[in-house]
This record gives structure tokens, sequence and C-alpha cells, in this order.
């Protein structure tokens, strides 16, 4: 239900950007970005490894600090330490751009109702309407 | 009030329970999310705003029943996404209901006439259908065009066949009061056990100057809404927390009143805020910083009245004292005192 509408800055979106910390405060705030961007951020790890995945945690303050993901192909969660990540691409679709009650209410009536009907049939198609 | 004695009675011993007992924080309402996905996009909802591979994942009915036993609230209220589409929902009911849970299970009923064969009435179980006002102001709010009426004929459905319905209504600043005070008498008329409001959660960066002005906008509005109430009217609520968002009374928030359970784990501060989430109910309770939250102390708070926070305040009201009863009962048997 929507118990909230979120102002979200349509101007400040991350989607494409990347971020290459080179210090433990900047790690710490790309890594607080991707856990508060909704959507999928590619990780490159020190181990060559990319992953890709939706950042749903992150504990800076443990012991050995970590984040936890999604990853986007795969089942389960995995947990990556904050010392092993290389750089953060926000490459994922930002699915909470445009999507403000301000944005929709400034939509004209023939876009809302376009829109309205494509999210209809998309849920259609899964079977959920 | 509208709730059925033996769910009053239930409650009741659980809060006193905690009391004799000088648990200093406990749960009233676990909030099981099993599910983001939704047959709906309204606008602004942070719900639903993940990826796919996100929305397709689900809460296990074991996931369930363990998060609801840990937790060990008397009432579970199930939203989402939209709990209809799960699959496995009329298994996770049935379990919780085992459990001797009070189930709350939300849902926009576009689904609901569809699926009621899949339940079984009873005390323990309430659909809470989400509502937002009459029809122009519903479909509006969930922008789509027929879900008002679609609602209504499944709410009819599932009262004909012996089930305890409720609605769920999430108000905003731009709603009007006569509007919503017409939306009660048709919710009431179509024979529902009872009603819930809140105001509506909704975070912006801003002086306190403008914060201060929000929650007195969101008072007024509330009491020109429920000023001069209707005796029809019942609300499934505490009386004192609708006093609260008349601005009648003053509450702290009580995050940890409405734990919230879903897909991440439990998540910490509350329902509405996302800062983190833990394994285990424990670490929830145990060591998230409370401190940090609540009216004056988060600017993420500051312009909060929303039910998930302040409902277990006002319940805490209730059970702290005699004052506390006794404005409980006064607010109830003369709602309209000033």
């Amino acid at each position: 239900m929507t118990d909230a509408k979120y102002h979200t800055p349509e101007d400040l979106t991350l989607q494409g950007r990347v971020f290459r910390p080179s210090s433990t405060t900047e790690l710490h705030e790309a890594i607080e970005q991707a856990f508060d961007y909704r959507g999928d951020v590619t990780l490159e790890l020190t181990s060559g490894e990319t992953v890709i995945g939706y950042v749903f945690n992150r504990d800076a303050n443990s012991a050995v600090p970590a984040l936890e993901l999604f990853p986007r192909d795969l089942p389960g969660v995995r947990k990556i330490a904050y010392a092993d990540v290389v750089s953060i691409a926000f490459t994922g679709e930002d699915t909470a751009s445009g999507k403000s009650w301000e944005a929709w209410v400034a939509k004209k009536e023939s876009q809302r109702r376009a829109e309205s009907e494509q999210v209809a049939a998309a849920a259609k198609a899964r079977g959920h309407l | 009030m509208a709730v059925p004695l033996s769910q009053m009675f239930t409650v009741t011993k659980y809060v006193l329970t905690q009391k004799l007992k000088g648990v200093k924080r406990y749960p009233l309402v676990l909030m099981l999310e099993p599910l983001f996905r939704c047959n709906l996009a309204c606008a602004g909802c942070g719900k639903i705003q993940y990826p796919d591979h996100v929305l397709d994942r689900r809460l296990t009915p074991e996931q369930c029943w363990a998060a609801a036993e840990e937790c060990g609230a008397p009432i579970v209220s199930i939203p989402g996404g939209e709990p209809l589409i799960h699959p496995e929902m009329p298994e996770i009911v049935r379990g919780l209901i085992a459990r001797k849970k009070y189930v709350y299970l939300c849902t926009n009923a576009i689904l609901l006439e569809r699926k009621l064969d899949e339940y079984t009435p009873s005390k323990y179980l309430t659909f809470s259908v989400h509502m937002d006002g009459l029809k122009e102001e519903h479909d509006r709010a969930v922008c789509r065009d027929g879900v008002y009426e679609m609602a209504v004929k499944a709410i009819k459905a599932a009262l004909k066949c012996g089930f305890r319905v409720t609605t769920n209504t999430t108000l905003f600043d731009d709603a009007n009061p006569e509007r919503v005070r017409a939306f009660f008498d048709e919710m009431m008329k179509l024979g529902v056990e009872g009603m819930m409001i809140s105001p509506g959660y909704s975070y912006q960066k801003a002086p306190d100057q403008q914060h201060f002005l929000k929650r007195h906008r969101t008072r007024e509005l509330f009491s020109k809404i429920l000023g001069n109430r209707k005796p029809g009217w019942r609300f499934n609520q505490s009386p004192l927390f609708l006093e609260f968002l008349m601005g009648k009374r003053e509450y702290q928030c009580t995050p940890w009143g409405n734990p919230t359970y879903n897909i991440f784990g439990w998540q910490r501060p509350c329902y509405l805020l996302q800062d983190g989430y833990v394994r285990t109910f424990r670490e929830l309770m145990e060591e998230t910083d409370w401190e940090r939250y609540g009216t004056g102390r988060n600017e993420k708070c500051a312009d909060c009245m929303v039910h998930c926070g302040y409902e277990a305040s006002a319940v805490q009201d209730t059970f702290s004292s005699w004052s506390g009863f006794s404005r409980t009962v006064k607010a109830t048997l003369l709602p309209n005192a000033r």
C-alpha cells in the first residue's frame, strides 16, 4: 500500500555513474550510495571478479565491514567485505527515478493513462491481474 | 471499538504480561512483508521500487512462521507488495492462525474475490483492504481507474462469505476532509468491521520550521476529519492514537512496536525507514540504537505521525497507568468531548 510517498530528487540519480574510491572514507561513502540506490550495481572486486546485483544491506561498523547483495542471476545472498571492493558502477536502472508522486501529477493525463495501462499489461502477463 | 472481544482480551493479556515482566521494549504488531511484487504501481510507493529479480524473491511459509514465533507479537500484519500474489499465502496464513496470531492480510482487493475460496473465515483472519477514499480519490491514489469498484465488489463478497474485513486508508495533506467523512459513511454502509486511518509518510529535507508546519497541517486535517465524529463510524485503532492525529496529545514514536521482517531480514529501525537489516529479532531489539530515531532526534522522523510508530505509543499510554486507561475509556465513549 502507499503508506509513503518519497520525494525522489529526479535530477540526482546515480544511474550510469562509476565510483573508484581512493580512500576508506570514499569507499564507505560509495557503498552507502550503493545501499541507497534502488537499482542493481556492478562491483569490481580485488580478485578480478565482477558481481552484479542489488545491495540491500551494509555494516560499516562491524569488525570486518561488509555489504550484502542479491546477485542478479543467482539465488541466495552474497556477502562482500568492503576491503574487496575496487569500484562500484551504478549500471542497473534506477527504479525510483521519475516515480515520485510529484512526477506523476506533473504528467499529462494521456501519459498517465498510457503508463497505467502498461503497468496493468505487465501485471496481467505475469498472471497477477 | 470494532475489534472482537477475544482479540482485545489477547492483546490486553499480552501487554499486561510484558509490563509485569518489566519488559521495556516489546512488539505489538509484526509487519510481515513476504514479497514486494505488486499488481499496482502507485506513484511514489517506495515498497515496489526494486529491480525485477528482487521483486521476484519471496519469503517461504517456514520463514514467515519462524519470524512470527521469534517476534512473539500477538498480531501479524501482512503488507507488501500485494500479498495475494504470493502463491503460498493461504499456507502462510493457515500456519499463523495455527499459532493463534491475529492476522491482518492487507490487499488492494484486485485478486481478493478470485482467491476467497483459498481461505477459511476465522476470528483470527481479517482482510485489510487498502482504500484511500471515494472512487475518484482512490483510483487517483492507486493510479488506475476501476480499482475502487473492484475493491467494493470484493469487500461485499468477502463479507458475504463471513470473513472479517477492515479498510486501511492513508491520507496526505491534499485530502478533502468532507470527502473523507463521506468515504467513512460509505465504508460503514458496506458493513466493514472497522476502518484504519493514518497520515502518509513523506520525507523531504527541509528546515525545522517546515517540518513543524507539516505536522501542524496533518493535525489540522485530522481534526477536521475526526472532529464531530459520527456514532456509526467504527475505527479499528486506539482512540488515543486518533486523538494524537488530531493534536490532542503528544507521543514519541515507538518504532519497535511494529517490527518489520521481509526478504532482506529484520528491518532497522521501522516499517518506513530502511537503515539496514539484521538476521535475528533479538539483534533488532537489543542492538539497534533506538535513541537515534523519533521526532526531534532524526530529520527523517520529523514529519512522521504514521500508525506503525505511534499506535504502539498510544497502546503503551493506555496500559501504563490508571489515568492512561481512563483516558482511553473516555476517548472511546466520548470521542467528541473537548
